[in-house]
């Protein structure tokens, strides 16, 4: 059973196999047909399936003012699948109608009819024998391009007329360029670039029929004419630079003078009394006091002279302050507890250091010095004035050290334990700025003189005020009246005024040590003064001593 | 006033002169005339007739897009011009001769005027196609083309036959009646459907087609062959 279901199955497949790849053959389909010369004409077709049996295929015709159908006459001539028509069989201007019957062994197919009028399928061949020349007439190159017609026209009886296109091409670009040539077999083209490649392809058309295929490129390159041409070139460009350079120099050694010529400068905004150029590195001190000049100066109340030696006690307490020295402009630091007046006067300019060290013997003479050179000081400080172990030496006595500034020639004679009546202004100038702020003006100063010396030693000042224009004391008395002179140098640094008793407002009596008991605490002024001695509110510190004309 | 009438003068006379194959041709040779050599008659004819068919050629094709997009046209209709025997081939036409040759193209020539005409009048009536305007235009060009064609055919005769080439009773001779084209191309009722048109254009394409050809044949076997 299974045997014979199995050839039965096997005999059934072949039987499949073989029905499905044999058929009768698919339809042909005609693709058209060609004249070249209007003499003869070819027809193609495509065949269909054709069935897995071999087929045939046949053309049949009709045709217009003939009767019957008509068979191909040429299936070889024109290649396969193809049917040609030779002159004989070929008449213009009538209708063809054409079919293609495809034949096996189980049926045929015929196409789709296809009517055609042989006047309508000219297309002729390409040109032939395509020639590339340049010609160089004049110095003008020009390519001439030449070409033959198809050999299979006949243009002498006037049958078929032919008429050219040509297109040219660069061997860069990729655009071409066409040109009609009419019935000529020639054309001169006259747009061309030496050196340049050039390729040419050329076709035809009978009448008013199709065109042809472009004929093969033809290439020829243009020889480059500008060999013998070059070297007047390169002069003239040599020329034309070297112009060009000596003229950028000439313009770029001159640019001052040009920019001068074609740029003037602009005038700038003036203002008068102002120096701008001053203003350019920046606001100075002199810039702005030009500028301000039309203001009232003022003066700072500092500008005073203050160059003053301190006064000073002795106090145990009293510790050596050191007293900046300063110029003129400068002012501070004062010891508020008191003054030293130090005979020993330290300047910090060190122009003269006393030292302590130095011998007493030159003690006046150095402090004459001293003196002397303040005088020279003008208006120097004499601040820098330092308090010295003097102060502490108070067991030595109530002495009150002075920087007498002004040297006399009694001043001088101090060395001599020769109590001298100081004619020149020996006066201690106590400078209380506090209570005079207000009243006194900026210049003035209040100078206490000294009126007489009291028996202990003690400084007995005028109450009066003095007040001095400029910082110097005005006030200068050749009397004595009022000063007291230096008695004595002791020691280093210690000078013993003498006593003097004057007539004084006040008097103070000495306490009950030799000390100086100066209650400099409160900001007083002349007034304040202890009985033992000077004491000076010293908020500046400075008693003035330095007569005003001496050092003016 | 003036303007305008000297405007109008002018357009006159350049109407008149553009006339293509209506040059004078001086009877007897004065002086001062200028008589074309029958090469240069030759040729203005050869190149009317040129363009009488490439006027025909495009009329068909508007036509037949506009209308019958399937180009494959199967219509077996006859032209009216059917019973003129003309040769259809290249060797044929040689066989011919002068004389035969110029009584076919004048035959031809001859049996299109009136169709034209009547092909012109009915596309300028009928208002249903859109671009009727333009090519009724060419219709009425190609009537007056093919009407001043056949003068210039005559003329070449007329030249030939003075200088012996040809023979003196071509053109007289009786010609086959032809069917009246009314007949082939207009039905009865007087309508005119655009496959009528059709027919005509195609017909005619085929026939100024001819004539073009053998007007070639004709000069180069009259004239030498240098100028073919």
């Amino acid at each position: 059973m299974r045997r014979d279901l199995r050839l039965a199955l096997l005999l059934l497949l072949s039987a499949a196999l073989e029905s499905n790849s044999m058929s009768p053959p698919g339809k042909p389909v005609l693709l058209g047909c060609r004249s070249p010369e209007k003499e003869t004409f070819t027809c193609w077709w495509e065949p269909g399936p054709d069935g897995g049996l071999p087929t045939t295929h046949r053309l049949y015709y009709e045709r217009e003012r003939l009767e019957g159908i008509h068979e191909c006459p040429d299936y070889q001539s024109a290649g396969k699948n193809s049917c040609f028509f030779d002159k004989n069989h070929t008449s213009i201007w009538v209708d063809y109608f054409l079919t293609v019957v495809a034949f096996n062994d189980l049926g045929n197919a015929t196409s789709d009819p296809l009517k055609m009028d042989v006047m309508e399928i000219v297309k002729p061949d390409p040109p032939e024998n395509v020639t590339l020349l340049v010609k160089d007439i004049e110095d003008s190159p020009h390519l001439h391009v030449g070409w033959q017609r198809p050999q299979n026209t006949d243009t002498e009886s006037g049958w078929v007329t032919i008429k050219y296109k040509l297109r040219v091409k660069q061997e860069n670009n990729k655009k071409w360029k066409e040109y009609m040539s009419g019935t000529q077999t020639h054309f001169s083209l006259y747009s061309v670039s030496p050196g340049v490649e050039y390729s040419v392809q050329v076709r035809c058309r009978l009448d008013h029929g199709f065109w042809s295929e472009w004929s093969n490129t033809s290439h020829v390159k243009i020889p480059d004419y500008l060999q013998d041409k070059r070297p007047f070139g390169i002069l003239v460009s040599t020329l034309c630079v070297i112009t060009f350079i000596a003229t950028m120099c000439i313009l770029v050694m001159k640019r001052k003078y040009l920019k001068k010529c074609f740029l003037p400068p602009v005038p700038g905004p003036k203002i008068t009394g102002v120096d701008f150029t001053l203003l350019k590195s920046g606001p100075t001190e002199d810039a702005i006091n030009s500028l301000n000049q039309n203001f009232p100066l003022m003066v700072a109340w500092k500008d005073q002279m203050e160059d003053y030696l301190i006064v000073t006690e002795n106090d145990i307490g009293l510790e050596p302050h050191p007293f900046i020295s300063q110029k003129r402009k400068n002012r501070s630091m004062f010891s508020s507890s008191g003054f030293c007046f130090h005979s020993e006067i330290q300047s910090q300019d060190s122009r003269l250091s006393l030292n302590e060290q130095e011998k007493a013997g030159k003690r006046n003479h150095e402090i004459q010095q001293f003196v002397k050179s303040n005088k020279s000081l003008s208006g120097t400080s004499l601040s820098n004035i330092e308090q010295t172990q003097q102060c502490s030496h108070k067991q030595q006595g109530t002495i009150i050290n002075f920087g007498i500034t002004e040297a006399t020639q009694q001043s001088r004679s101090h060395h001599d334990n020769t109590v001298k009546p100081l004619t020149d202004s020996g006066y201690v100038d106590i400078r209380r700025h506090e209570e005079n702020t207000e009243e006194v003006d900026v210049k003035t100063l209040q100078y206490s003189r000294v009126k007489e010396m009291n028996s202990d030693n003690t400084l007995i000042l005028e109450k009066e005020n003095v007040s001095r224009p400029g910082y110097m004391d005005v006030q200068r008395q050749e009397n004595t009246e009022g000063y007291s002179r230096v008695k004595e140098v002791e020691g280093d640094s210690m000078i013993i005024v003498q006593k003097q008793i004057l007539s004084s407002d006040t008097y103070y009596k000495e306490t009950g040590n030799n000390s100086i008991d100066c209650d400099l605490q409160m900001p007083r002024g002349l007034t304040g003064f202890s009985k033992v001695g000077v004491c000076a509110e010293l908020d500046s510190g400075y008693v003035d001593t330095i007569p005003v004309t001496h050092l003016m | 006033m003036d303007r305008n009438l000297f405007a109008v003068l002018i357009l006159v006379y350049l109407e008149l002169s553009m006339r293509a194959g209506t040059s004078p041709v001086c009877p007897s040779g004065q002086a001062g005339c200028h008589v074309p050599s029958l090469a240069d008659l030759f040729n203005r004819v050869i190149q009317q007739s040129s363009r009488v068919h490439a006027i025909s050629s495009d009329l068909h094709s508007e036509f037949e897009q506009y209308f019958f997009p399937s180009k494959n046209f199967l219509g077996k209709g006859k032209c009216h011009t059917y019973g003129i025997m003309t040769p259809a081939d290249k060797e044929n036409a040689q066989r011919l001769g002068r004389d035969q040759l110029t009584e076919v193209i004048l035959r031809l020539l001859g049996a299109w005027e009136d169709p034209l005409s009547q092909l012109y009048h009915s596309m300028s009536q009928d208002q249903n196609q859109d671009f009727n305007h333009y090519s009724s235009n060419k219709a009425l060009e190609i009537s007056d083309m093919v009407h001043e064609l056949r003068d210039g055919v005559t003329k070449v005769a007329e030249k030939m036959k003075l200088l012996g080439v040809l023979g003196n009773y071509v053109g007289y001779t009786i010609p086959e009646t032809l069917p009246p084209s009314s007949a082939f191309y207009f039905n009865k009722k007087g309508e005119v459907t655009s496959m009528d048109h059709l027919v005509l254009l195609y017909c005619f394409r085929r026939d100024s087609n001819k004539v073009k050809n053998y007007l070639r044949i004709l000069k180069c076997t009259t004239l030498p062959v240098l100028d073919c």
